[in-house]
């Protein structure tokens, strides 16, 4: 190399270089600080060039970073603690293998039921993701600072007041919000009442429904205010609902007359002491139809007034199990627009009849508790599968001793079965994971590897899972 | 059927064996009696009697780690050191004989099932009752869908065998010197002529670079797939298969660059290519440019060579990269991490196998930590190694990767030095963090500021939401693709 030449200089010639050869010129004569390398023949030259500029560029020459990198914030911890490091590997081949985003979601509650949350590596929520249980308010709001680019931490915690409402990140806010409706409904609902209007419907909508939580007769004003007033078709009706769960139905209209005409309350028993409310089954489709649209607009209160009843009256005077879709259109309503009490007292008698979808219809809406003694009685009593119970029991559930119920004995005699294949009854078993306490699967591993199960089959991970995890959970 | 054509068809999923009494009776009669398979069974299940003969050669300790079976006798698995760098992962369920692995063999069952089998049914290693690993429980769950009945193969079996010839010790056959001295002319006269087309089929690419330069490397860029193509058929005529392969893959890599930076990339790469090929007409018997160039030793002359780098240490796997060449075959590659003070920091296990042999399992689980004994394919810079010996695995209490062996700089640069045309060098990087620019570009930068460099993909999740105490990635030369980092968090996978 010619003395003079220096790293700088070289840099400042490669520009001109690589110009050259990319428009399909001789790129020596600029190099001329390595004349002495390239020597005399143009085509040698032009091949020791490519050489040397090749390596120069690829050993000194790295990109500039921009003047300003944005670092994202640590990914906060949560308030349970990740499951343990062994059973990692468990917890990600069940989340693989968690085809759609319900069972995950699923998964994901059921540990948090148990007082787990998944590694960070493993699954961390979207930041739109409503579904994820609330502990993961905190990843959700980091996801959307990943997604805007926003590098600041927000506030979290459940000091949230109008002031300091904008610091929050959505995740975090609404985790507050419900904490604070817990220890102080009528803050709650100021809150509300003061910042709901700035937000979006969704958000609104989103919000709103958090007010479920201790709903009593002081919310009543404000909820009318929305009803009357908001620009929300589903916010209005999010708050009628409400109303009507409070027993502030709108005005019975010629509707509510309609709907009635459809049904008669009649007297039974010796005594003629005791009602029944009688169905009248339309004759038409077009009269289903509007039978249905006619409930679809209504509210208990209203419809059992339109009877003469009280809403419990008409709940123990209904003839359940004669018009499937008048059952079910009731149960919406009572779902919808009925009290706590109301509802406890609409399963109580549904538990009793074989209708295992009023259940499930009902069951977001209990408590855990009656979720899973529900499906507990529903899988010994009715003979349903664990699938189905496990849509009732919802995530919290700890059931004993599953396999003595029908649907168990039923699995172990088709695994038995000369025909059996491996690939069978995936979701029984994933829901037979979810739904057993640990205790009981422990014991169901056992009794299903005894049956010929192999240990490491696959469709026994949640189960597996199950066993191996303390339950840390609070017991509902 | 006879047993042992229902006995194939069954393990390979195409029959239920419900439809094969013959083969049902002997299982449940083993079944029932204790014995999970007896050698009758292996016999029958081989598809010809060299593959029992090479089953027999399997069927010793020395050839696997790794071997163990469930609680209850009907799973059994192993390692087997095979013809790769990574061993082979065999698996069995004694119950139906339905078996897996990982080898590209198209016999079904493989030798190495058979070697398995052969070692469970004489007892000659213990089957540890141990718990399911994930990679046996995962085939499990795709037999779901090869388990379904079609119809029984309708292949006539193959020709008679048998166990006790497969075991037979073959006399050394003693030659002829004259023929000896005749083969090693003959070998002789065949490698010149290899190198001398080798040395064409290398003047041959520094006309076709030259042709690059005058025609514009901007048209080369808009064409590279095609120009490459041409010149990587040339270069396999002439004997040059490696490089060939990697000037198929020269596009891609381009394109993988800004618009902007491929031009100065495409220098690069060609300029990388004009210094290996005068460095193979420097030294055209140097074994480490010829792997780069024409054919890689084969594992028993990397084994047989007393030159070669022994290392027994502690290894992490790092990850594990499939990739799918133009070229047809796939190669599968598993960077680990040597945890001890010193040595050669990294190693690359590095197997190919056409991509007709189907997707293939993968070997390491990242992450996972053992013990075990590598040989170092001889390099001024040992990387490439093929795994000698793999122990049990054990309690690994030091949780935490060395420190990087030398500065940044010159980490990145060193390499070069000794190997001026290699495409990747792996890095383990010191404390630093993902951060990104305003145009969603992703950076590694050093916690002391010293370093900021571009990374591959957009390193999204926890790898950009914490500390990263170490970091091993591979630096191309433009880019870091990370492979793995320690964060307070624990492990974080590149892909995580």
């Amino acid at each position: 190399m010619t003395e003079t030449a220096d790293a700088e200089a070289i840099f400042e010639a490669m520009g001109a270089v690589v110009t050259r050869w990319t428009m399909g010129s001789t790129a020596a004569p600029v190099a001329s600080f390595w004349r002495t390398e390239l020597g005399d023949d143009p085509v040698e030259a032009e091949l020791r060039l490519l050489a040397l500029s090749g390596q120069f560029l690829g050993a000194i020459v790295t990109a500039e970073p921009p003047p300003v990198l944005r670092v994202l914030p640590d990914i906060p911890t949560l308030g349970l603690p990740t499951v343990h490091e062994a059973l990692r590997p468990l917890v990600r081949r069940i989340l693989a293998t968690s085809k759609d985003g319900a069972s995950r979601t699923e998964f994901i509650h059921f540990l948090v039921a148990r007082g787990w949350t998944t590694h960070p590596a493993d699954w961390i929520p979207d930041a739109s993701d409503e579904d994820a249980p609330d502990i993961y308010a905190a990843w959700r709001d980091w996801s959307a600072s990943a997604a805007s680019g926003e590098t600041t931490r927000r506030q979290a915690g459940d000091q949230l007041t109008a002031e300091n409402w904008e610091d929050f990140w959505p995740a975090a806010r609404k985790a507050a919000l419900i904490m604070l409706r817990q220890r102080d409904p009528s803050a709650a609902r100021a809150l509300l009442e003061a910042k709901l209007g700035s937000e979006s419907a969704d958000a609104r909508l989103r919000l709103l429904s958090l007010l479920s939580e201790r709903l009593s007769g002081d919310d009543v004003a404000f909820l009318e205010g929305l009803a009357a007033n908001d620009r929300a078709p589903k916010v209005k009706a999010l708050a009628t609902s409400m109303l009507a769960r409070l027993g502030h139905g709108p005005a019975a209209g010629e509707d509510i007359a309609e709907l009635a005409g459809y049904f008669s309350v009649k007297t039974k028993g010796l005594l003629r002491r005791s009602r029944v409310v009688q169905i009248e089954s339309p004759k038409t489709p077009a009269q289903w139809q509007r039978r249905k649209a006619l409930l679809d607009g209504t509210d208990l209160m209203s419809f059992s007034g339109a009877l003469g009843l009280g809403p419990q009256d008409l709940i123990d005077a209904w003839d359940w199990n004669v018009d499937p879709a008048a059952d079910t259109g009731l149960i919406k309503l009572i779902v919808e627009t009925g009290t706590d009490a109301q509802l406890a007292q609409a399963a109580g008698i549904v538990s009793e009849h074989d209708a295992t979808g009023l259940i499930v219809a009902l069951a977001p809406r209990l408590t855990p508790a009656d979720r899973a003694r529900f499906a507990s009685a529903r899988l010994r009593a009715h003979g349903i599968g664990f699938d189905m119970a496990r849509v009732i029991a919802g995530a919290a559930a700890r059931l004993d001793d599953l396999l003595s119920a029908p649907a168990g004995a039923k699995l172990l005699a088709e695994l038995r079965r000369d025909d059996a294949k491996p690939s069978d009854h995936v979701a029984e078993f994933q829901a037979l994971g979810l739904l057993a306490s640990r205790t009981a699967a422990q014991q169901t591993l056992q009794r299903l590897t005894a049956a010929g199960l192999l240990q490491g089959d696959p469709r026994l991970d949640m189960l597996r899972l199950n066993a191996a995890l303390d339950d840390n959970g609070e017991k509902p | 059927m006879t047993i042992s054509a229902c006995s194939r068809s069954a393990a390979r999923g195409d029959i239920e064996l419900s439809s094969c009494p013959d083969i049902l009776t002997i299982l449940d009669s083993n079944w029932e009696a204790g014995v999970a398979i007896d050698l009758k069974a292996v016999e029958q299940l081989a598809t010809d009697q060299s593959s029992l003969k090479a089953a027999a050669g399997l069927a010793k300790p020395a050839k696997w780690s790794g071997v163990g079976s469930s609680p209850d006798g009907a799973l059994i698995w192993g390692e087997c050191a095979g013809s790769g760098a990574n061993p082979y992962r065999v698996m069995a369920d004694l119950r139906d004989l339905g078996n897996k692995c990982t080898c590209p063999s198209r016999k079904f069952p493989c030798k190495h099932v058979l070697g398995l089998l052969w070692l469970n049914a004489e007892a000659i290693v213990p089957f540890a009752p141990a718990d399911t690993p994930a990679w046996v429980s995962d085939w499990l769950g795709r037999r779901r869908g090869t388990s379904a009945a079609k119809p029984a193969s309708t292949a006539a079996p193959a020709g008679e065998k048998d166990v006790r010839a497969a075991r037979a010790v073959e006399p050394e056959v003693v030659e002829d010197p004259k023929d000896a001295a005749r083969r090693e002319a003959q070998s002789a006269k065949r490698n010149e002529e290899t190198e001398r087309a080798i040395l064409d089929a290398l003047d041959a690419l520094e006309q076709w670079i030259g042709d690059q330069l005058r025609m514009g490397l901007s048209g080369f860029i808009d064409d590279a797939t095609a120009r490459c193509r041409r010149i990587a058929a040339r270069l396999v005529d002439g004997k040059a298969a490696v490089l060939a392969g990697r000037i198929d893959e020269l596009p891609s890599r381009l394109l993988a660059l800004a618009a902007g930076d491929r031009p100065s990339g495409a220098v690069v790469e060609l300029g990388k290519l004009v210094l290996l090929a005068r460095a193979f007409r420097a030294t055209p018997r140097d074994a480490e440019i010829r792997r780069v160039v024409a054919t890689t030793e084969t594992r028993e002359t990397v084994l047989a060579d007393p030159q070669a780098l022994r290392v027994n240490a502690q290894w992490e796997v790092l990850a594990e990269q499939v990739q799918t060449r133009r070229d047809g075959l796939v190669s599968q590659t598993t960077w680990l991490l040597n945890l001890a003070a010193s040595g050669p920091r990294f190693a690359m296990l590095l197997d190919f196998f056409p991509a007709s042999a189907g997707r293939r399992g993968s070997v390491f689980a990242p992450g996972e930590r053992f013990q075990g004994e590598l040989v170092f394919y001889p390099s001024q810079q040992p990387l490439r190694a093929l795994l000698v010996r793999r122990d049990a695995a054990e309690a690994m209490l030091n949780s935490e990767w060395p420190a990087p062996d030398m500065a940044l700089g010159e980490a990145l640069t060193r390499p070069l030095l000794a190997e001026p045309w290699i495409v990747e060098i792996p890095l383990l990087l010191p404390r630093g963090r993902i951060a990104r620019d305003d145009s969603g570009g992703t950076w590694w930068r050093a916690a002391d500021g010293t370093a900021t460099l571009p990374v591959a993909g957009n390193a999204e999740g926890l790898l950009a939401g914490t500390e990263l105490m170490r970091t091993a990635a591979i630096w191309s030369g433009n880019r870091l693709a990370i492979l793995a980092a320690q964060s307070p968090w624990g492990r974080i996978g590149g892909h995580d």
